[in-house]
């Protein structure tokens, strides 16, 4: 069947969400201001250890987090809750009555909404790196960051999908949500790089889904040319979308016989 | 161009003891809640369909198994030859459909830019997409309304949008669910008068649930009536104005106390210094008649002419003696 929509989707939504300058200067603002912060905390810190920690320079966690926060900030902060909320209303019922996969056509159209955003925050990000961290690491390392990115957007917007996907069952599924989101923030490294973490956690943290999202963007953008962080990302994401089509089948199948 | 279906002869819809059952109540105290019971209709190709009731009746359950998003929990039902919660896919192709109360339009974009990805998933060539739109914005008077954002759209200028999103594959079949919830009168009126054109001009079969009784009178040729998940009437518009909608309400602002002789036809429902309420049943005397003389005898500030709410009409079916 053809998919001829998917790119349709993408452009369409990317399109109309460049035009909003509004929102697209909130984000940008909300980016810039909390990737600095949080940058400049780690430089420093890093500068009172002897000039690195976990193996990273004050330079190299600098471009480390205006990317990993670049790959969180470019999704709408709400996507999870409002996904999840069509779902519990039955509002997603009215997508069963278009011949497209109902995934398909929300992640094609948000992923679309969010690549102005991704391609906003990536150009401050590395304005503002360059400023307060000095010259990018790696270049090699920069370009493979770049595709990274928007695998880890893909990656997050599946993910999120998926566990949004609980309100076909759960009346109320918020606190999954909420817990999605933490999960993300830390063992996702967004907030500090994986070799941070205590040992056991870190471990725990390389063998899921979430390093995906933000840690293997920031990690290639700080100087670690690792082509394996895009196949792993690669990897995640195809397990992503098979369990993301697992939980909408079963629960559109549910949706048709207990309604909505 | 022609939209019709089962030109042999065949119903385009079809519904034979189609039920529909809920569980509700939590673990240990599960109740059986028949929505739909055992319905059984069929309509034919290019007809103009009010499918009415109360709120909570079944009518939404009802569309939701004829366009199949929703499993019966027993009988059998095909539309266009296809069995909906079976063929969704397949079906979704030929049929449209319009939510009044659920949007299908993408807020963010505009309606062309919808028309766009919708036609890029139902796979129509970008020519034919063009033509297509354009055919919709002369049919609907909508072609201004293309480019603004959805969210800027007052809700009659949407469901115009809407109306034309759904039609842009040129279905055979339209269900609309209460297209006329929250639109004022003339939007309504404006509303109901497309319908009727787009069934007169592309042949297309109107599914229309409702419970404002107008939508009957200005859109359908037949009226089913569900209430309580049954189906408790189904006759032609013209034989349901005979018999069931002969009355309309007519309410006066009176300038000050007047006195009303009363006439044949016309029964007195309110009357105080300031407001005179009647129901004139139009089987006896028209209700042009009846405003022309209260016009000229009383001293009228404002007059409004409504019909009998559902309910009335449903008590109504309920009363007549069966035959």
């Amino acid at each position: 069947m053809t998919r001829r929509w998917l790119p349709v989707a993408v452009a369409s939504a990317a399109r109309r969400m460049s035009r909003d300058r509004a929102a697209l200067t909130v984000a940008f603002g909300f980016y810039a201001v909390v990737a600095t912060v949080i940058s400049t905390l780690w430089r420093t810190a890093a500068n009172a250890h002897g000039g690195s920690i976990g193996g990273y320079s004050g330079a190299q966690l600098t471009w480390y987090l205006y990317f990993s926060e670049a790959a969180v900030t470019a999704l709408n902060p709400r996507q999870i809750e409002l996904t999840g909320d069509d779902i519990a209303s039955g509002a997603v019922a009215v997508d069963l009555l278009r011949p497209a996969s109902v995934l398909g056509v929300r992640v094609a159209t948000e992923l679309g909404r969010s690549l102005p955003r991704l391609a906003g925050c990536t150009a401050i990000g590395v304005a503002l790196a360059v400023l307060t961290g000095g010259p990018v690491p790696a270049a090699a390392g920069l370009l493979l960051a770049l595709p990274s990115l928007v695998l880890a957007v893909a990656c997050n917007l599946v993910a999120q999908h998926a566990f949004a996907g609980a309100a076909f069952w759960i009346r109320d599924a918020r606190s999954t949500w909420f817990l999605y989101q933490k999960l993300v923030f830390l063992l996702g490294a967004m907030l500090l790089p994986l070799q941070l973490l205590p040992g056991w956690l870190h471990t725990l943290a390389a063998w899921l889904p979430f390093v995906a999202m933000a840690y293997a963007p920031a990690r290639l953008a700080s100087g670690h040319v690792e082509a394996q962080l895009l196949a792993l990302q690669g990897f995640w994401f195809l397990v992503l979308v098979t369990a993301a089509v697992a939980v909408f089948s079963a629960g559109e199948r549910r949706l048709q016989v207990v309604g909505g | 161009m022609s939209a019709l279906s089962g030109s042999d002869g065949r119903p385009i819809i079809a519904a034979r003891q189609l039920t529909k059952s809920f569980e509700t109540g939590r673990r240990g105290r599960r109740q059986l809640v028949e929505a739909v019971r055992q319905i059984s209709f069929e309509v034919s190709p290019a007809e103009r369909i009010a499918y009415i009731g109360p709120n909570g009746a079944g009518k939404s359950t009802s569309i939701k198994m004829l366009t199949g998003i929703l499993h019966p929990s027993a009988g059998a039902a095909t539309v266009m030859g296809m069995v909906p919660w079976r063929q969704r896919r397949e079906l979704t192709r030929r049929i449209g459909t319009l939510f009044g109360q659920r949007s299908q339009l993408w807020f963010e974009l505009t309606p062309r830019e919808t028309f766009r990805m919708l036609g890029a998933i139902y796979g129509l060539e970008r020519s034919d997409l063009r033509s297509r739109v354009g055919q919709l914005g002369d049919l609907l008077e909508a072609e201004d309304l293309f480019d603004q954002p959805v969210r800027s759209l007052s809700l009659g200028q949407r469901m115009r949008c809407e109306l034309a999103a759904c039609l842009l594959h040129q279905p055979a079949v339209m269900f609309l669910d209460e297209p006329t919830i929250g639109l004022d009168l003339l939007a309504k009126q404006r509303f109901r008068e497309l319908l009727v054109r787009l069934n007169q001009e592309q042949g297309t079969t109107i599914f229309l649930t409702s419970h404002d009784v107008a939508d009957i009178e200005h859109v359908a040729q037949r009226a089913i009536v569900i209430n309580h998940g049954v189906v408790i009437y189904d006759d032609d518009v013209s034989a349901m104005r005979r018999s069931l909608l002969a009355t309309k309400l007519v309410e006066l602002t009176l300038a000050g106390p007047t006195d009303f002789a009363g006439m044949a036809g016309v029964a007195v429902a309110e009357h105080t210094a300031t407001t005179l309420r009647l129901v004139v049943d139009t089987a006896v005397r028209p209700v042009r008649e009846v405003l022309d003389a209260l016009l000229l005898d009383l001293d009228v500030t404002d007059v409004t002419v409504t019909d009998p709410p559902l309910e009335e009409v449903i008590a109504e079916i309920y009363a007549r003696p069966r035959t």
